[in-house]
């Protein structure tokens, strides 16, 4: 081993700590500070994850009898002048005013990230329950304007993760997603080998059925179109079956995005097709409307529960039915509580709660260790069981 | 609105949260101010699938245990906070690959530290004497300066603790040179450069000390909840002393009186009124929303001056193995290819440092999974020149299976396999979250004249704004999670003494 060399020091640099820092700082400029903006790191993450995009409606076409095809530009004129870029699977949360409230409702972007430099396109199903989605197709026309936050989510591709092989199981307007993972895969910015599994009640409810067709017969996907009357495609529901029919013989990621009832059929469904969890992903598509189909469901002693809730020291006494989430009943009583993805996961929602018992589905309860010990819940998925006291954290 | 307070605290990170604790237990009249929807700033986790994820804190030094509890611990405890901690027997594993390269496992407590240090280097008895020496020394020239009330008898000074100020006055690797350690024996004693973000020809010796003697003599302190339950905790006792706490809710100026004295913020649209402002946000942020005319010459020149700390791009992956059987053993791998930090601060894949939660908390993860958590630090912004919004997500994804890769060869095990959950974050994640400048997770760079001495013997001739006190890793006592929660605490009592009319420090 090399002998170290001797090093001598001298205390006396104790004394010079103080000069030569007074010199440094003496010789520096004394006006503004650099902005923020102008680092780099902070540029991106203005440009990935803006609080809110300001866009206008420029297109609109029906896709089904229920479903409409919203086109989203930025709206240079409000102050965005280009998208937030995203990745395939990814959605947005749009905010619509319902009368004097502000409703938020997440939608997946169905276009393609390589689009992203002129558009968003969102396919929004009309619900005929005087909701936010019947709101949009009465409202929204081309030159509409529209509020959307940043592309959010993870039901993303991920290469590292995910095996070569993937198969796609859609319901009904739950193909969305997978439209842009698809569109990716045809521009070649995504190198799965792609199964598309897609099932609707009938031919007419499959969503962009030609593009799929087109993008199969060229050789890019495969498309199994899944009908309940076998018209123009396989006929059945998806379920095990069908999956390990189409599927490849080697180890393939599953995806799933489709209703509620589709992931509850299909969760019992999943152990006989033998795939490792990690290869399992699904998009908890909306809400959860119905907790008492939730295989970890508890009883309500009542039928309503009074909610209060806190917000900047604030209180309001609304009422909460059992079966309606804690987000749900709050908007109902038009409080602007904040929310995002409306399935548990993305903690947008983050409140406390005060007092009280919830139901949490296990499902989609995405909340920390340490949220379940001091008390915090995701208002989008979590039931009430009792009287409860709520301190939210309006936007 | 208007809102009247005796004190408001910008920011709930680390430092802000145990202000803000101290302030609400002492009657203080306060409301902390947080732009995101949750306390902790860095001090947080993540959920992805059935993984949560430690988004920052590897260990905190200074914890000890339950029966001889260190710095951190009692501060948790005064403050009423129920966190618990886990040790950890390992400091960490060092790996440098390569000609002279070497593999060492250094254990906590002075014995076993030793014993594990003389083991992997045979010769450095002697050096390691002196080196227990010096700290004795620094721990006496700290209790006589304390003393003395921070004006010590220079002459006592230079003739009693003249190696405590020659290891004040140094950069790391001199001091251990001086004491005559041989070059691998700094590389391997120096491994913790990182954590402070400076490498060790620049490192202040004396604030490495610090550290390393707080790791050593209590050991790697883990909360089992992840640093997030900490931040918790924290939260729990400012709601528990009639504290206020406003989540996104972000500050977006600083009011001044026609003194220059601070006398509130704008936040929200509304106007926080208070006699004391305590900010967790770096004094550049502060500036940047504040009327310079009323920020002093000097400040503006200090802030100018000061290099901007440096950022991380972190790995999290779940995986669907065990540690076991993937053959990971160390809860801490520090992993180089080239042997000076000179060298791994500025190369890309320069060093970067693994770590295996369940080891330390086996619980940390689902049966039957584990999860690993890289860290690389970003010293200047080389690693992201390329990096557009449109190529960002591919940048993430190609960054981490480098890095796994390299961890993989250099561990000689096989992860990417097994991989259930992946996320990456980077300075424009930090940048986000945080809004700190340039993405830093560590305020100012702790080098050469801007080290923790140069900072801390110059404490109330800068920054020394009426009405305003700062708290987090941009102060004086640098970065880390037990000096930031301390950097609060000490900022509360300057303010707690500003609003009962006490003078300050």
């Amino acid at each position: 081993m090399k002998k170290t060399e001797k090093i001598k020091l001298s205390i006396s640099k104790f004394l010079k700590i103080i000069p030569d820092r007074l010199k440094r700082i003496e010789s520096a400029s004394d006006g503004r500070p650099k902005p923020r903006s102008s680092y780099k790191p902070n540029a991106l993450a203005e440009a990935l994850h803006p609080r809110v995009q300001h866009l206008t409606v420029t297109e609109t076409r029906d896709l089904s009898s229920d479903v409409r095809l919203f086109t989203l530009r930025p709206d240079a004129s409000r102050g965005t002048d280009r998208l937030a870029p995203f990745s395939a699977g990814q959605y947005i949360t749009v905010f619509v005013r319902v009368g004097d409230r502000v409703l938020s409702r997440p939608y997946s972007i169905t276009s393609a990230p390589y689009e992203a430099s002129e558009k968003y396109e969102i396919a929004v199903k009309r619900k005929n329950n005087g909701g936010v989605s019947d709101r949009i197709h009465e409202t929204w026309r081309p030159g509409t304007s529209v509020d959307v936050s940043e592309p959010m989510g993870v039901f993303t591709y991920e290469p590292l993760r995910d095996a070569a092989d993937v198969v796609a199981v859609a319901g009904g307007v739950g193909v969305t997603p997978f439209r842009s993972i698809v569109r990716s895969v045809l521009h070649g910015d995504c190198a799965a080998r792609l199964t598309l599994i897609y099932g609707a009640r009938d031919r007419e409810s499959l969503l962009f059925f030609d593009e799929f067709s087109a993008s199969a017969e060229s050789g890019a996907i495969r498309f199994i179109p899944v009908t309940e009357n076998g018209d123009g495609a396989v006929r059945g529901v998806i379920g095990a079956d069908i999956i390990s029919e189409y599927a490849p013989d080697t180890a393939y990621s599953l995806f799933i995005c489709g209703p509620q009832a589709m992931y509850r059929a299909l969760e019992k469904q999943l152990p006989a097709l033998g795939l490792r969890r990690k290869y399992v992903r699904a998009e908890v598509f909306g809400q959860i409307t119905d907790p008492w189909n939730e295989p970890d469901a508890t009883v309500p002693d009542r039928d309503v529960y009074t909610l209060t809730v806190r917000r900047n020291g604030a209180e309001e006494q609304i009422l909460c039915r059992a079966d309606e989430s804690l987000l749900s009943a709050m908007e109902r009583a038009g409080i602007d509580a904040p929310s995002r993805c409306r399935s548990g996961e993305c903690g947008f929602c983050h409140s406390r709660l005060v007092t009280g018992e919830c139901f949490i589905p296990e499902r989609c309860d995405r909340r920390r260790e340490a949220d379940a010990v001091y008390g915090y819940v995701h208002p989008c998925c979590a039931f009430p069981r009792s009287d409860l006291t709520l301190e939210i954290n309006p936007v | 609105m208007i809102y009247e307070y005796d004190a408001v605290v910008v920011g709930a990170g680390n430092g802000g949260l145990t202000a803000a604790a101290t302030l609400c237990r002492e009657g203080i009249r306060t409301v902390l101010l947080e732009k995101h929807n949750l306390p902790g700033g860095v001090a947080s986790s993540f959920v992805r699938g059935r993984f949560e994820f430690e988004a920052s804190l590897h260990e905190l030094c200074g914890v000890g245990t339950a029966d001889s509890p260190g710095s951190v611990r009692k501060l948790f405890s005064k403050l009423g906070a129920d966190a618990d901690f886990i040790n950890e027997k390992n400091l960490f594993r060092t790996i440098v690959t390569g000609q002279d390269g070497y593999d060492v496992t250094l254990e906590s407590g002075w014995d076993a530290f030793r014993a594990s240090f003389v083991r992997a280097c045979p010769g450095a008895g002697k050096s390691l004497d002196r080196l227990e020496k010096l700290f004795r020394k620094t721990d006496e020239a700290l209790r006589y300066n304390d003393k003395k009330k921070g004006r010590p008898n220079k002459l006592v000074m230079m003739m009693k603790y003249g190696k405590f100020l020659i290891s004040a006055s140094h950069p790391l690797d001199d001091v251990l040179r001086y004491l005559g350690f041989s070059l691998r024996e700094r590389l391997i004693l120096e491994t913790y450069w990182s954590y402070l973000g400076v490498p060790a020809y620049e490192l202040n010796a004396f604030h490495y000390f610090e550290m390393l003697k707080g790791y050593i003599d209590g050991g790697a302190g883990i909360p089992p909840h992840k640093s997030y339950g900490l931040s918790l905790s924290l939260a729990d006792v400012i709601l528990k002393n009639g504290g206020e706490i406003r989540y996104n809710t972000e500050v977006t100026g600083f009011i001044y009186g026609e003194d220059g004295r601070v006398t509130g913020v704008y936040a929200g649209g509304d106007e926080y009124r208070a006699k004391h402002v305590i900010s967790n946000v770096i004094p550049n942020n502060v500036f940047e929303m504040s009327d310079l005319k009323h920020v002093p010459r000097k400040d503006r020149k200090l802030v100018n001056a000061r290099k901007l700390g440096i950022s991380f791009i972190c790995i999290y992956l779940g995986l669907d193995r065990t540690a076991e059987e993937l053959g990971i053993k160390d809860y801490s791998v520090f992993i180089a290819h080239r042997q000076s930090s000179r060298g791994q601060a500025d190369a890309d894949m320069g060093m970067y440092v693994v770590n295996c939660l369940n080891v330390a908390v086996p619980e940390a993860t689902p049966e039957g999974t584990c999860s690993l958590f890289f860290t690389v630090p970003v010293f200047s912004n080389g690693m992201m020149k390329n990096v557009t919004p449109e190529n960002y997500a591919a940048f993430k994804s190609e960054t981490a299976r480098k890095y796994i890769e390299d961890y993989e060869k250099t561990l000689g095990v096989s992860i990417k396999d097994s991989i259930e959950e992946i996320s990456v974050s980077t300075p424009a994640t930090f940048a986000r979250y945080f809004g700190a400048p340039n993405g830093t997770a560590y305020g100012y760079e702790l080098s050469g004249w801007d080290g923790v001495m140069a900072r801390t013997l110059s404490l109330g001739s800068e920054l020394d704004i009426k009405g305003l006190s700062f708290c987090g890793g941009h102060s004086a006592s640098g970065d880390g999670f037990g000096v930031s929660y301390e950097s609060g605490v000490k900022a509360a009592e300057k303010a707690i003494a500003d609003i009962r009319g006490e003078r300050g420090e």
